[in-house]
């Protein structure tokens, strides 16, 4: 299927972004980010309770992860050192992948990524597969952030996100035994169209990832080799609207009817369906008001 | 067609008036989102957030009390920040977190020397003086926008004016010192006891104010909203139903971080009439 292309924003000369991006392509941002970590040696802090890490970074450095769009940076009264807050699939990707930074506890103890994996997936059940897919889309040099507030697991932009407008919303469903009761995700129809809408409203395809897996259990840093990722988009087609162009998918396009139903077989076991659920209905509350 | 998606959404744009504090809640479309370009020349504008930096107040950590004693204050937000104690000022971790990060507080140690916000941020991530990363982004959130935020059961003066209505029974039992921590990574023994006691569940982190130039510590009156951070996963209605039931008449909110981004959220329990 031939995926939607890019929707580059536009700089104040009115003219869009793409050639910025063409010149400054991803894959070397994230090297030359990558070159600068591990030269200075750079340690991330992992902070309790949450899964989130704090990295204090110069302002070279500082650069290239906001150019890369990692993390987000936190905002200080005119400090020459910068501090970036970092996702738990962010800072494992940068110890394990690109393999930059180091990783210490709160209290100081440097973790290995192996120990970290086993931190960071006994603190979030979804870490394994969650990580699984934002690692498969970093390597193919895709920004990825989080998706939460969209109602999907993560976002995916073809570039910097102040230079482009994100393609996809990424829900990330795994596939097999091995995942045990997890695999709960778009097994009922409310949910799917509830996030197929969501997405749409906001112009995204939905993307979803589906990861398998041979081995039986998932417990160790191990296991990520053998996750394979299956990529498939959800798009909705209109019959009313394509009878002219027969070869043309159609993008759904919000309508003045809102289908509200919610049954009581959604569970509500996951941020991003509460999150979702909650931008379509105040959706339908600015649109009965105005 | 594309035309026409285009213009569905601006009309929709043009007609949101964004409800309270709620803008980001409903932050739609992806253009709502404002991503500086990093790929442009500009300077940094970290600038436009030094306003207090000849104005910063003075404020010693207190190990033992996990919070600061303010030595020398300047401006006014200690009107709506920090606790009284026999006639001193102590500011926590949040407070201290949140005024460092504007130029508006100096955090000394034991020995006069100066704690960086590196060493501010490591308090934090520690989560051992009552707060931690996650909930001092909330705190952060909704001090910027000008709402008063203390922690939930901490008296902001022991002198009182008028009565004080959130402090839940157990609480008065608590000595001075002790009191000054409690928003989650409990931090003391009696809180510790009082915790076992309850319902291990949701409790609240802060109590909310709204904006008010008039405020007094020693009579703020009710809060217009206590705040509980969420975590994990969504909470159930069992849980949810308990903490309402600890907490009778005063509304709740509960929030939930993702990355530095924070979520406030209503799960308001509704009788729906019943119709003609």
């Amino acid at each position: 299927m031939d995926l939607p292309g890019p929707r580059w924003k536009k700089g104040k000369d009115g003219k869009d972004f793409a050639a910025l991006a063409a010149a400054n392509p991803m894959s070397t941002i994230v090297a030359e980010l990558q070159a600068k970590l591990r030269d200075s040696e750079a340690v991330a802090t992992l902070a309790v309770h949450t899964r989130d890490a704090i990295l204090e970074v110069g302002k070279d450095q500082a650069k290239l992860l906001n150019c890369a769009s990692f993390g987000r940076a936190v905002e200080s009264a005119g400090a020459e050192r910068q501090w970036f807050q970092l996702g738990p699939e962010e800072v494992f990707f940068l110890c394990h992948a690109l393999k930059c930074v180091a990783v210490e506890s709160e209290n100081k103890a440097r973790m290995g990524a192996p120990e970290l994996w086993d931190l960071l997936a006994s603190t979030s059940e979804q870490f394994p597969e969650m990580y699984r897919a934002y690692e498969h889309l970093r390597l193919k040099n895709w920004v990825v952030k989080s998706g939460l507030q969209y109602g999907a697991h993560f976002v995916a932009y073809r570039h910097h996100p102040a230079l482009v407008h994100s393609e996809f919303a990424v829900i990330v469903v795994p596939e097999g035994k091995a995942f045990g009761t997890r695999c709960g995700r778009m097994q009922v129809w409310s949910e799917l169209l509830c996030v197929l809408r969501a997405s749409g409203s906001v112009a995204k395809t939905l993307l979803v990832l589906t990861i398998s897996t041979k081995s039986s259990e998932l417990g160790s840093l191990d296991c990520l080799e053998q996750m394979i990722v299956h990529e498939r988009t959800i798009t909705r087609w209109i019959p009313q609207q394509c009878r002219e162009q027969q070869d043309k998918s159609c993008r759904e396009v919000s309508s003045n009817e809102e289908q509200e139903h919610t049954s009581g077989g959604v569970v509500f076991s996951y941020w991003g369906v509460v999150l979702s659920f909650t931008v379509l209905s105040s959706l339908l509350v600015y649109k009965l008001k105005f | 067609m594309a035309a026409a998606a285009a213009s569905a959404r601006d009309r929709r744009r043009r007609s949101r008036a964004p409800a309270g504090g709620a803008a980001h809640a409903v932050g739609i479309d992806d253009g709502e989102e404002q991503h500086l370009n990093p790929f442009l020349d500009a300077a940094p504008s970290a600038s436009s957030r030094v306003q207090f930096r000849n104005m910063a107040s003075c404020a010693r950590w207190v190990e033992e009390t996990g919070a600061a004693e303010v030595v020398e204050s300047r401006g006014n937000l200690w009107l709506t920040t920090g606790v009284t104690r026999a006639g001193k000022l102590y500011y926590n971790i949040e407070e201290i977190g949140f005024l460092a990060e504007r130029g508006a507080l100096i955090l000394l140690n034991d020995k006069d020397e100066t704690i960086g916000i590196d060493g501010i941020y490591e308090k934090l991530a520690g989560g051992n003086y009552g707060c931690s990363w996650d909930t001092f982004q909330a705190y952060k959130h909704l001090k910027s926008l000008g709402y008063i935020v203390g922690r939930f059961g901490v008296p902001w003066t022991m002198k009182h004016g008028g009565t004080c209505d959130t402090i839940a029974p157990q609480m008065n039992i608590l000595e001075t010192d002790q009191s000054l921590n409690r928003v989650d990574g409990v931090s003391n023994d009696i809180t510790k006891l009082l915790k076992k006691m309850q319902i291990d569940g949701i409790s609240p982190s802060f109590e909310v104010y709204l904006p008010n130039s008039k405020f007094k510590k020693s009579s703020p009156g009710s809060p217009c909203f206590l705040l509980c951070l969420l975590r994990g996963k969504p909470p159930s209605r069992v849980e949810l139903e308990a903490v309402e039931n600890n907490f009778r008449g005063i509304p709740l909110k509960y929030c939930h971080v993702d990355n530095g981004r924070v979520s406030f959220l209503s799960f308001d329990e509704v009788t729906l009439p019943s119709l003609p």
